[in-house]
């Protein structure tokens, strides 16, 4: 494969099927590169794909695709997980390794951030010993040359023997050339495989040693597999490849490394790895030219502050009020908006629909208290979700994320683990299933599973639901603040969760690393706008899937044995009773609340979809009159007006400016659902707290349980993640309910 | 509760938990996706 650009398709069903046989040429180029070196921007830019790009280390796991057409070639990217080489100790480094070496892509598009070249060649140099061709992506070389960085594009060219084109993933210039040079071989330029760097007399010697004995003992690996590759792989003693190869024959390899040794030491990987690094510290030097006096930036004068010592933490946890604030205030109105419209509108138009089929009565039941009720109860939040997944989104892009995980880098040690696994739990306020799954950035099991045990434990979107429906009824007030003291109180119980464990399961030191803070940037509307769509989209799957499909069978639980009459003595009201002593303590001891909480086990956002089912009927039944379609269709016009406009004025009210909104107001929008105003009737506001802190806690639901299974092919861990958390969950809902009746706040 | 009833209750519930298994159970493997819609395994 090595220097060939044109692959010709399989044989498709069209020529199994005799008909005139369509020849389009494809070229699979793997695009590789270090975290944040803007490999999935670049991907965006040139394909239209919508990947998910974050502004941190850690994000991009997954292999992804795209595929398109240009000038006639069919280009298939493969966009390979961030690695800053190739050696096999990470899940990253192992997939693209793995990629490289046994799909062996046409192209290599290795993205380079310009504004840290040297550490970028690395892997550069790791990549130009696969032997497939390779272009360069000089990317971000728009902010290089805002820094004053002048690099000799043509030198760099020359001395590696590769094509490098500079480009700007974000202002989309240099594309264009890439795929050009992508696509050249079409025109007979193909390009050329890079460069054989020399890596000093010694290795090459061994090296060479090593090939001969390969030409007569193994001739096989040698066209198997990259012959430089293997060789140096070889040479440094990579159990990987000597266990693929199965290269057990080490007096092969001892009398080849003999003089090695002797000169070098045993640790002839780390001698690779410093002839790897000085081979890119050389390059640099050749082709980059700094400014004598760097400018002080921008991105240092922010850090001085937000990394302080002593402020770092407050910062953050400012950062997290002014973002849960924000996220309350602005899209309270417009859920309580979908509220009313699901309550009133859409449940008179499925009645009017299904009486007009004649539809049986209970369907009607169904349909209304069951499918609209439940999954409504959920949707409402929509809006919610989708404000905090852009301003997480916003805080990822900016830059500052990375920066949180470095602030709690210290508290993080203080459990065992590093800066890096808070990537993960930062992630989690999202949803704890993709958390679950990026854990496996992390290099070694222990960090893995630790990681992953503490990930339920950060507050997902899907509980956001419960919180609000909890804090509308009765903090209509202090929603901010309420909000943000359960994300709180998730981390704080996450540390001190880590620390157990650190003393019992997972004893021995934090491993240490060094992470990577990318510059401040300020991401650019379409990008939020994408992103957040991609994080919140999940949310609606969930709503359209599991709890359409958990709403209805939860109606049926409530409905069964037929004909029951109070739902206290359905299947689900009677296992509901059966469990509500032991949450009696919690100050919610009732079957409509532990019902709710079974069937939330699921995913936690049905609870709030049950408890719709549960009490909205009661509430419903005292309204007598139904409006007119037309009344309806004023109500959803006038109210979406009005929405809009609250949410406008809560964003100024949050900074302070003088608002509108009063606490009238608040306590207006707070009994107007039904179900807020039957929640007020069986909660107090200290077991609603408790209650909500319960579903903060309590364990994780099924999805992230699958997850967990996924991720390490054991129940183990997912076992010990359920019984720790209900323990803790029921604890610290009595802490919070018996507690606070002691300190005087009401039972 | 009639037989016609009976056999709607029990076709909906199918369908409910076949689309509870399918979301839950069926997608092994965790991809977002890519610009084709598809999710390459090796």
């Amino acid at each position: 494969m090595n220097g060939q650009t044109v692959v010709k398709e399989q044989e498709s069903p069209m020529k199994r099927g005799n008909l005139r046989p369509v020849e389009q040429r494809v070229v699979t180029i793997a695009v590789a590169g270090n975290p944040n070196a803007g490999k999935s921007t670049l991907i965006n830019a040139i394909a239209g794909s919508r990947l998910h790009v974050g502004n941190w280390p850690g994000v991009t796991v997954e292999k992804k695709e795209a595929s398109f057409d240009y000038q006639g070639t069919k280009i298939r990217l493969v966009d390979l997980p961030g690695t800053y080489s190739l050696s096999p100790y990470t899940q990253e480094e192992i997939i693209a390794r793995d990629y490289l070496v046994e799909e062996r892509p046409d192209l290599i598009l290795n993205v380079v951030d310009a504004t840290n070249l040297e550490r970028n060649l690395y892997l550069t140099v790791q990549l130009m010993e696969l032997g497939i061709p390779v272009v360069m992506a000089l990317n971000i070389y728009d902010e290089a040359q805002a820094k004053g960085y002048r690099i000799d594009v043509a030198q760099m060219e020359k001395m590696l023997g590769i094509p490098v084109i500079p480009t700007s993933a974000t202002k989309k210039t240099g594309l264009d050339q890439l795929l050009e040079v992508a696509v050249s071989g079409e025109k007979g330029q193909q390009v050329a495989a890079p460069h054989q760097l020399n890596y000093g007399e010694d290795i090459e010697a061994a090296a060479e040693l090593i090939a001969g004995s390969l030409r007569n003992s193994h001739p096989g690996l040698l066209e198997r597999y990259p012959t430089r590759w293997l060789l140096l792989k070889l040479v440094e003693g990579d159990a990987e490849v000597q266990k693929t190869t199965n290269l057990t024959d080490q007096s092969l390899l001892s009398e080849a490394l003999y003089h090695l040794r002797r000169a070098h030491g045993e640790d002839l990987e780390a001698v690779l790895a410093e002839v790897r690094y000085s081979l890119a510290t050389g390059l640099t030097r050749e082709v980059l030219k700094k400014p004598e006096l760097p400018r002080t930036e921008v991105t240092e004068k922010i850090d001085r502050i937000v990394l302080h010592r002593v402020f770092g933490i407050p910062i953050f946890l400012a950062a997290m009020w002014i973002m849960f604030k924000l996220t309350f205030d602005v899209s309270k109105p417009l859920a309580d908006w979908i509220s009313t419209m699901i309550a009133g509108p859409f449940k008179h138009w499925a009645e009017a629909l299904l009486g007009l089929i004649h539809a049986p009565e209970w369907t009607v039941s169904l349909a209304t208290d069951g499918i609209i009720a439940g999954t409504g109860n959920v949707l409402v939040f929509v809006p919610m979700i989708f404000a905090m997944m852009f301003f997480i989104t916003f805080l990822e892009g900016s830059g500052y994320m990375a920066r949180a995980a470095f602030v709690m880098d210290r508290a993080m040690h203080a459990i065992g683990l590093h800066g890096k696994s808070f990537i993960p739990m930062l992630l989690g306020f999202g949803c704890n299933v993709p958390a679950i799954y990026a854990t496996r950035t992390l290099e070694n099991p222990r960090d893995k599973a630790l990681t992953a045990l503490l990930v339920p434990l950060m507050s997902c979107g899907a509980r956001l639901p419960v919180y609000v429906v909890f804090i509308g009824a009765f903090f209509p007030k202090n929603g901010g603040t309420v909000l943000w003291s359960l994300y709180v109180m998730g981390i704080v119980l996450a540390i001190v969760m880590g620390f157990i464990f650190k003393k019992t399961l997972f004893r021995g030191d934090a491993p240490m690393f060094i992470m990577e803070l990318p510059p401040y940037r300020v991401p650019s509307l379409k990008s939020l706008m994408i992103h957040t769509w991609e994080k919140g989209k999940h949310f609606l799957v969930k709503a359209g899937t599991y709890v359409l499909a958990v709403s209805i069978m939860v109606w049926f639980l409530l409905n069964l044995p037929w004909g029951v009459e109070h739902k206290r003595d359905s299947y689900l009201g009677q296992v509901g009773a059966a469990v509500a002593p032991a949450l009696s303590p919690l100050g919610f001891g009732s079957w409509e609340a532990s019902s709710s909480l079974i069937a939330g086990l699921v995913a936690k956002e049905i609870v709030v979809g049950t408890m719709g089912e549960i009490y909205v009927k009661k509430a419903e039944e005292k309204k007598a009159e139904k409006p007119t379609f037309a009344q309806d269709l004023q109500t959803a016009g006038s109210g979406l007006v009005k929405a809009l406009g609250e949410s406008v004025n809560n964003v100024t009210s949050t900074f302070g400016v003088s608002s509108l909104s009063t606490a009238e107001d608040a306590e207006k929008l707070a009994e107007r659902t039904p179900l807020r105003e039957e929640l007020k009737k069986q909660f107090t506001p200290l077991a609603a707290y408790a209650f909500i802190t319960f579903v903060l806690l309590y364990m994780p639901c099924v999805v992230a349980a699958v997850a967990m299974v996924q991720e390490f092919g054991t129940w183990k861990w997912y076992g010990i993640a359920f019984g720790y958390q209900m323990v803790l969950a029921w604890s610290m809902a009595l802490l919070v309910y018996q507690g606070g009746k002691l300190l005087g706040f009401g039972g | 509760m009639g037989i016609s009833d009976m056999i709607i209750a029990t076709v909906i519930l199918a369908g409910a938990s076949y689309l509870l298994y399918h979301s839950l159970w069926k997608k092994k493997g965790h991809c977002h996706g890519s610009c084709d819609g598809s999710c390459h395994k090796k």
